[in-house]
C-alpha cells in the first residue's frame, strides 16, 4: 500500500550545512531500507521562527515528499524525535487531500466549459476576456472589523 | 423562551415584525455593509496549504487568533480547512500561537 506523505522538519540554527545534508541522507536511508521513495526535497533555508522553541529563534526548514507505507513514516517520526538537532517536525498524509483537490478542480473546469458551450462560446477562456484578468492579484486582505466584534 | 433575547416588551412571539419601528429607536438600519464572500470560493483556491504563510496571514490578526467566519465571511468548508492549515503552520512555528 503506497501512500504519500509530506515531512517538514526544522533543524537547529547551529547545525552546519553538512549536518543538514547528513540528516537528509539519514531520512533517505530509512526510506530506502523500509521501502519507499523520496519524491521531492526542498530546503527552505533559514527562517525566523514565529515563537521561540527552547532557546532558538531561527531554524532551517527542510521539506520532503515521501511515498511509502505508514511504517516508513513511523520509523522516521521515531528517529526525528530522538534527534536533538531537529527541533520540530511534522508529518502529514497528502495523497487523499490531493485527490480531493484534483477532483474539485476537474469538476469546476468541466462545469465552466459546459456553461460556456451552452452560451455559445468556445469552451476555454480566450485571452483578454472578462473584466478582470485571472493573473492580476489585488489582494483585498482587509476585513471590516469592529461592529461585529462584540 | 429558549433563552432567546426578546426586546420590545409586550407580548411574546412577535419576532421579525418590526418593520415599522426601525427608525424610532436607535437601530442603525440604513448602514451599508458590503456582502461578505468566501475568499477561497471567489479566488478558486482549492488547496489551503499550511506552507503558504502569505495566504494564511490575513486570517490570523494581531493576537494570532483564527479570524472568525462572521468577520472574514469564509464559508464553512473553507474555514475548516483553513483551521487545520493554521494549526499545522503553528506546529512548525510558521505562525505564532499568540503574541504577547
Amino acid at each position: 500500500m503506497s501512500r504519500k506523505y509530506e515531512l517538514v522538519y526544522v533543524v537547529s540554527p547551529e547545525a552546519t550545512d553538512a549536518q543538514v545534508a547528513d540528516l537528509h541522507t539519514q531520512v533517505e536511508a530509512i526510506v530506502q531500507r523500509i521501502g519507499g521513495r523520496i519524491e521531492k526535497t526542498e530546503n527552505w533555508g533559514r527562517r525566523k521562527l514565529a515563537y521561540e522553541i527552547g532557546r532558538h529563534k531561527e531554524g532551517t526548514y527542510v521539506l520532503e515528499v515521501i511515498e511509502g507505507s505508514g511504517d516508513v513514516m513511523k520509523e522516521i517520526d521515531r528517529r526525528l524525535k530522538v534527534t536533538d538537532l531537529v527541533i520540530r517536525h511534522l508529518v502529514v498524509r497528502i495523497d487523499e487531500e490531493q485527490g480531493v483537490v484534483e477532483r474539485m478542480r476537474a469538476r469546476r473546469t468541466e462545469v465552466s466549459r459546459r456553461r460556456r458551450v451552452a452560451r455559445g462560446l468556445p469552451p476555454d477562456r480566450q485571452p483578454g476576456e472578462g473584466q478582470r484578468g485571472e493573473s492580476d492579484d489585488d489582494r483585498d486582505d482587509h476585513f471590516d472589523m469592529g461592529e461585529d466584534l462584540r | 423562551m429558549n433563552g432567546r433575547k426578546s426586546f420590545g416588551g409586550g407580548g411574546g412571539g412577535g419576532r421579525g415584525k418590526s418593520s415599522d419601528q426601525k427608525t424610532k429607536d436607535g437601530q442603525r438600519r440604513p448602514m451599508f455593509r458590503r456582502r461578505k464572500v468566501c475568499k477561497f470560493c471567489t479566488d478558486k483556491i482549492d488547496d489551503i496549504n499550511y506552507k503558504d504563510v502569505r495566504m494564511l496571514m490575513p486570517f490570523v490578526p494581531e493576537r494570532a487568533k483564527v479570524l472568525p467566519r462572521r468577520i472574514s465571511g469564509t464559508c464553512a468548508m473553507h474555514q475548516r480547512k483553513l483551521r487545520t492549515a493554521i494549526m499545522r503552520a503553528r506546529q512548525l512555528a510558521l505562525i505564532p500561537f499568540t503574541t504577547e
